[in-house]
């Protein structure tokens, strides 16, 4: 679903260059894949390139369908906005029918009153939530996930794995998070991230396998 | 062409939110943008009038002509400033893939520009059917120089607003030129009413053109031979250069 050919990334930190991927050609396949790797690996990196929100340093990404933003703890909601109003700017510029989709997030959610206040009030739970039902409102086929999933009381977790399986037939999902359970609750594939090298694995517990031992490295 | 629609919806999305937060939460928040800065440039004429002693410039009331002079350079002044805080005011939703800071400085431009435009006709008419000054003379001609001055603010907005990703103080820098530069515009006097040797040194602050540009538009006989819009113009396209291309240059280094 995604090329990736040749695709080089880095960044600069304190005290010299990191590599995140060094040169790496790959075709994702139409799977649910988990992101591994240690902390500073690259992952959300990874998926803000996916996104097109980072470009490579080299190399051609090639994007065959619909993808959706980062969902993430870094948030996309503007703070000083509301959530109705943050729901409203997403609808407009993916081009949806601006009330339906206040609807349906006023549903998903459950904010209440919570929903007409700024985000900047929210708790990491609603703020979640909120990203989680407006993403879900957009039809995209691959979503990605950062970390996001973890997060609200079991209620919300079952709810968005339903959300999510309804959307199975003609979606997939792209998921970072540190919690095995999760990923094994919703991927079948996994990629590990390791100083520059991705490396595909098509059962999930190898991928997991071959994360610890780097963990334990 | 599909892009092209992308682009014109994040736009128009933009400008719709920027409005929802430009001042304050309050439901009179975007009525206080215009009130605001009618009531300065009323209070502002008032003190001036007093100061000149009822002196006139260039044949023309003076309150006309001071309001002609600072509408159009706060314009450009509070554009420039605006589109300079663009891309931290709208950091978080750089993360959908469609958003560029390009479209957040965009949607900057356009809702100030169309704010000033309300606030000039708001008081221009004001004095127009009150104060019994003449309409103006030619509105082509006043237009021009008044999007001239719009799109440099939307350079040096930009540029402002690259420079501010690596050196964060260039915005008080910004404040500490704009204050003197009030007073070397030609907003309470015309140029050609400045001895030559200043003239000559004057002459090379663009905001002039912009300003008295907007006043030969205006006024039926102003007088101002030294007035050259394609020098005003040479700014647009170097302080635009400098933004868009540093902004592309320098997208990736603050993330």
């Amino acid at each position: 679903m995604i090329d990736l050919l040749n695709v080089s990334k880095s960044y600069t930190i304190r005290g010299g260059r990191r590599n995140i991927l060094n040169g790496v050609s790959m075709t994702l396949p139409w799977d649910n894949i988990a992101i591994l790797g240690r902390n500073g690996a690259g992952k959300s990196t990874f998926l803000r390139m996916i996104a097109g929100i980072e470009e490579a340093d080299g190399g051609i990404i090639r994007r065959h369908k619909s993808i959706s933003w980062p969902l993430g703890f870094r948030g996309s909601f503007h703070r000083e906005l509301s959530g109705v109003e943050n729901v409203r700017f997403v609808a407009r510029i993916y081009g949806q029918d601006t009330e339906e989709m206040v609807e349906n997030v006023k549903e998903f959610a459950e904010l209440g009153q919570f929903y007409y206040e700024p985000v900047k009030t929210y708790s990491s739970g609603m703020g979640a939530r909120l990203a989680f039902g407006v993403s879900m409102a957009v039809n995209f086929e691959v979503y990605l996930i950062d970390e996001i999933m973890a997060v609200g009381d079991a209620r919300f977790k079952a709810k968005s794995k339903r959300a999510f399986q309804k959307r199975l037939p003609t979606s997939r999902l792209i998921m970072v998070s540190h919690s095995m359970n999760n990923l094994r609750e919703y991927c079948q594939t996994g990629l590990v991230l390791d100083n520059g090298k991705m490396t595909y694995y098509e059962d999930i517990e190898d991928a997991i396998k071959r994360y610890e031992q780097l963990n334990e490295e | 062409m599909k892009t092209l629609r992308t682009h014109i919806r994040v736009v128009l999305a933009l400008v719709l939110r920027e409005s929802r937060v430009r001042h304050g939460r309050s439901k009179a928040g975007y009525t206080w943008a215009i009130v605001e800065p009618v009531l300065q440039v009323t209070i502002l004429t008032i003190l001036f009038r007093e100061f000149r002693g009822g002196a006139e410039g260039n044949g023309a009331e003076f309150a006309l002509f001071f309001a002609t002079g600072v509408l159009s350079f706060n314009m450009f002044r509070n554009t420039a400033a605006y589109i300079m805080n663009a891309f931290e005011a709208n950091r978080a939703l750089f993360n959908y893939p469609m958003v560029k800071p390009i479209d957040a400085a965009i949607a900057r431009l356009i809702l100030d520009l169309a704010t000033n435009l309300v606030i000039m006709f708001i008081v221009l008419g004001f004095q127009i059917t009150f104060l019994d000054v003449p309409p103006p003379e030619h509105v082509p001609l006043m237009a021009l120089p008044l999007l001239l001055l719009a799109l440099m603010a939307m350079g040096a907005g930009l540029s402002l607003a690259v420079i501010k990703r690596f050196l964060p103080s260039v915005q008080n820098l910004y404040h500490i030129i704009m204050g003197p530069a009030f007073f070397v515009s030609c907003i309470f006097f015309s140029l050609s009413s400045i001895p030559t040797q200043y003239r000559m040194i004057l002459w090379w602050n663009p905001l002039i053109h912009g300003v008295e540009g907007f006043r030969v538009g205006y006024f039926a006989d102003y007088s101002a031979p030294d007035i050259n819009l394609l020098y005003l113009f040479t700014w647009v396209c170097c302080l635009n250069f400098f933004g868009f291309v540093g902004e592309w240059l320098t997208r990736f280094k603050t993330t």
